[in-house]
């Protein structure tokens, strides 16, 4: 007697990663019929590239769709788990400082937007390459990037309930000085050719430079307290891990498709190595002035991540194809002692309309400071912050009483020296057509000459301001059309966040009647 | 900031470094022993959350050893759940194993 | 080299002089201190006499700096070499271009 029918599926054994995934990307693909293959993927010839084959892209990853939404959603899982805990336990209260989540602002500002960004373009790569394999991996990483910036908004918009500065982002990156740095790095790779994009944002941006990003940001935010970032951070980075193998895949298919095709890659490889290093000052200031508790000096994690990472290993490997290390990367391997200082003190000066708040460091930072910059912190940064420590006192507070001067290219302020140079500001001039162009430095002067009629079409801040179009001539116009509010902007000593926090930690203090009285300024 | 327990100096034997950064947690422990155990020559790096191992040449993570350490099964594609990062070239991720290594 | 792209492609400054009317653009570069983070830039007449740019523009904002000293006599740099402007010439009779850059020190 049976007691209930046999089970006869018994479970088949599984093909292999490497037959599914075949299946997949080469079973599921068809020939046009009624078409040409040309007019199914318009946009693949203009840029030069040529490619033969393109059953040669191979994925190693090996990702397959059932595997890609079960860990995607365990992913999910275990960051919304930490949310909930945080959100639940008042976890915003245990952060080593308020002053850490300007870091956090200027990443939602300026960092979430660029994911989405990339959603809508990986989908756009999806469409149009001619290849199933590049087509798949693509298409992985368009709902990736969505993921990513519906994540991030989710875990910081549990400090926009407490905290200044994360409330109008969107629109702030569409319109604020400082945020044109990363949207108009973007938009530049936006508007190229599916190759060129893929290149930018795929390689330079993912392989070559977004461990400078996001592993010292997410040890930052560890080491402060912030666990939700840092959970995102892993879980965002875990897919990051696939987007430089598409990266690097990208490059070493080009590369080996047709021997035409090097020089437009190195060509794209010196310019997008330099447009995504601009846009990592913004990181470098993070992480050595805006970080309560430190975790490592922007010239280390430049030292680790880049130059031993990359080219030390990477471009080694390249060298096998003919490619070269990008051009201008001595510039900026010597700028790495002076980047962050720098840049910090524009912010310093500019903050006033800024969605984030600055302050000057206190003795024990710049102590840290010297330690980590021994060749240039004391001779060149300890005397502005000393004499800013007396302007203080004598009741002044650092800000430029008006706008500065822009890079056409990167368009950050005109702020960088020459290289080896630390005193004097790099000034470089190129005429266009009747029409002259600055740009800050070395890279982006050679970036603008490469292509002179797209950089003149930017839609520098500053220059917008003085025409009349970013919400009237005065400051609090411009400042009311930024949408920003009281407490986002200028000193972080004494804004509303300073104060509240100072509250909070005072009510801490008192109900658990422990004589330590105040974490803030820690 | 960081420790470093180097088993070997990579830099005297003229190849390159190949590495794989991964979230450390009580999930991933298991992992990041089998990688040390699978591949004898490599360092460990620690920084706050994170556990970066560096090898000359080639890393290699193998379905047995984790399954061993684990003592459950696991999945070659499971190891996404745990890598942050890395440099060098993933050369093979296949059923028992995943490689990183330079090309050339 | 041109700009790939699948049509043509020729598009106008966004910063060209006309956009300002009667006015341009100026910077100011400060030569002899790191106190400003970046030469400052501004909106100013081309039939703006050097006086005026001098004490409307240059002053207000050179003076932030605590050791601002409006006594001391200041060298001038325009494309790349010393100028001695004259206090009635105009932005414009003195050849200051649109988004020209004119450098500054204290005279040594």
């Amino acid at each position: 007697m049976t007691l209930a029918p046999e089970n006869k599926t018994k479970k088949a054994k599984k093909l292999s990663m490497k037959a599914r995934y075949e299946a997949l990307t080469r079973g599921l693909d068809w020939e046009p019929s009624y078409v040409e293959k040309d007019e199914m993927f318009p946009h693949l010839d203009y840029e030069g590239i040529k490619i033969h084959d393109w059953a040669a892209w191979e994925d190693p990853f090996r990702l397959t769709i059932d595997a890609y939404c079960k860990y995607q959603a365990e992913k999910d899982k275990r960051l919304y788990a930490v949310l909930d805990g945080f959100a639940q336990g008042q976890g915003h209260l245990g952060l080593t400082d308020a002053s850490y989540l300007n870091a956090m602002k200027i990443f939602i500002q300026g960092v979430t937007p660029l994911e989405y960004g990339a959603h809508r373009h990986f989908a756009y790569l999806a469409r149009h390459f001619a290849g199933p394999g590049p087509r798949f991996a693509a298409l992985c990483q368009s709902i990736d990037e969505i993921r990513h910036m519906q994540t991030e908004i989710h875990t910081l918009s549990n400090y926009n309930k407490y905290y200044s500065g994360f409330h109008n982002w969107p629109e702030e990156y569409d319109r604020v000085w400082y945020l044109s740095v990363p949207k108009s790095f973007f938009e530049d790779a936006l508007s190229c050719g599916p190759f060129e994009f893929l290149i930018a944002v795929g390689f330079s941006f993912e392989y070559l430079l977004t461990n400078l990003l996001f592993v010292p940001f997410m040890s930052g935010s560890s080491f402060n307290g912030d666990l939700p970032t840092m959970t995102f951070g892993f879980s965002a980075q875990s897919d990051e891990s696939r987007h430089m193998t598409l990266g690097l895949e990208a490059i070493k298919f080009l590369l080996e498709q047709d021997e035409a095709n090097v020089p437009i890659v190195q060509g794209w490889i010196d310019k997008w190595f330099w447009r995504s290093y601009r846009v990592t000052a913004l990181v470098a200031q993070m992480l050595d002035y805006m970080l309560p508790r430190k975790v490592m000096s922007w010239k280390e994690s430049f030292e680790l991540y880049f130059e031993e990472q990359m080219l030390g290993g990477l471009f080694e490997d390249l060298a096998f194809y003919g490619i070269t290390p990008p051009r201008h990367v001595e510039d900026a391997i010597k700028e790495k002692e002076i980047l962050s200082h720098q840049v910090y003190w524009t912010l310093y000066q500019f903050s006033f309309a800024a969605a984030f708040t600055t302050s000057a460091p206190s003795d024990e930072h710049m102590d840290w400071l010297s330690q980590a910059y021994p060749d240039t912190f004391d001779t060149h940064y300890r005397p502005l912050w000393e004499k800013e420590k007396k302007n203080i006192e004598a009741g002044g507070r650092h800000f430029a009483p008006g706008l500065p001067q822009l890079c056409q290219v990167c368009q950050v302020p005109m702020l960088f020296t020459e290289p080896g140079d630390a005193t004097t500001f790099a000034q470089r001039e190129s005429e266009f057509e009747g029409e002259i162009y600055h740009t800050c430095s070395n890279g982006c002067q050679w970036i603008f000459e490469r292509e002179p009629e797209k950089y003149r079409q930017a839609w520098l801040p500053v220059h917008q301001i003085y025409q009349g179009n970013c919400g009237g001539p005065t400051v609090p116009e411009v400042l009311e059309w930024y949408g920003l509010q009281d407490g986002d902007a200028g000193e972080y000593i004494g804004s509303r966040d300073h104060r509240n926090w100072q509250a909070w930690q005072g009510e801490a203090a008192a109900d658990t009647a422990t004589p330590d009285e105040t974490k803030a300024g820690a | 900031m960081q420790e470093q327990t180097t088993a070997d100096d990579p830099q005297t034997k003229g190849v390159r470094d190949v590495g794989v950064v991964i979230q450390e947690s009580e999930n991933n422990r298991p992992v990041i022993e089998a990688i040390e155990a699978d591949n004898p020559g490599c360092s460990v790096m620690h920084s706050p959350g994170l556990v970066r191992i560096t090898a000359p040449g080639r890393i290699v993570i193998t379905q047995e050893t984790v399954e061993e350490k684990l003592g459950r099964e696991w999945e070659t594609h499971e190891f996404q759940m745990a890598i942050v990062s890395y440099f060098g070239n993933i050369q093979e991720w296949d059923d028992d194993e995943i490689v990183i290594a330079w090309d050339h | 080299m041109a700009v790939k792209s699948m049509g043509e492609y020729d598009f106008p400054s966004r910063s060209r002089q006309e956009l300002y009317g009667d006015d341009q653009l100026v910077s100011v570069w400060f030569q002899d201190t790191m106190w400003f983070a970046s030469p400052a830039m501004f909106r100013a007449p081309r039939a703006m006499t050097w006086a005026d740019f001098r004490d409307q523009m240059f002053v207000p904002f050179a003076e932030e700096d605590p050791d601002y000293d409006p006594a001391a006599p200041r060298t001038w740099m325009l494309h790349g070499a010393p100028f001695e402007p004259r206090d009635d010439q105009t932005l414009a009779e003195l050849g200051v271009r649109h988004k020209d850059v004119i450098g500054t020190r204290v005279a040594a």
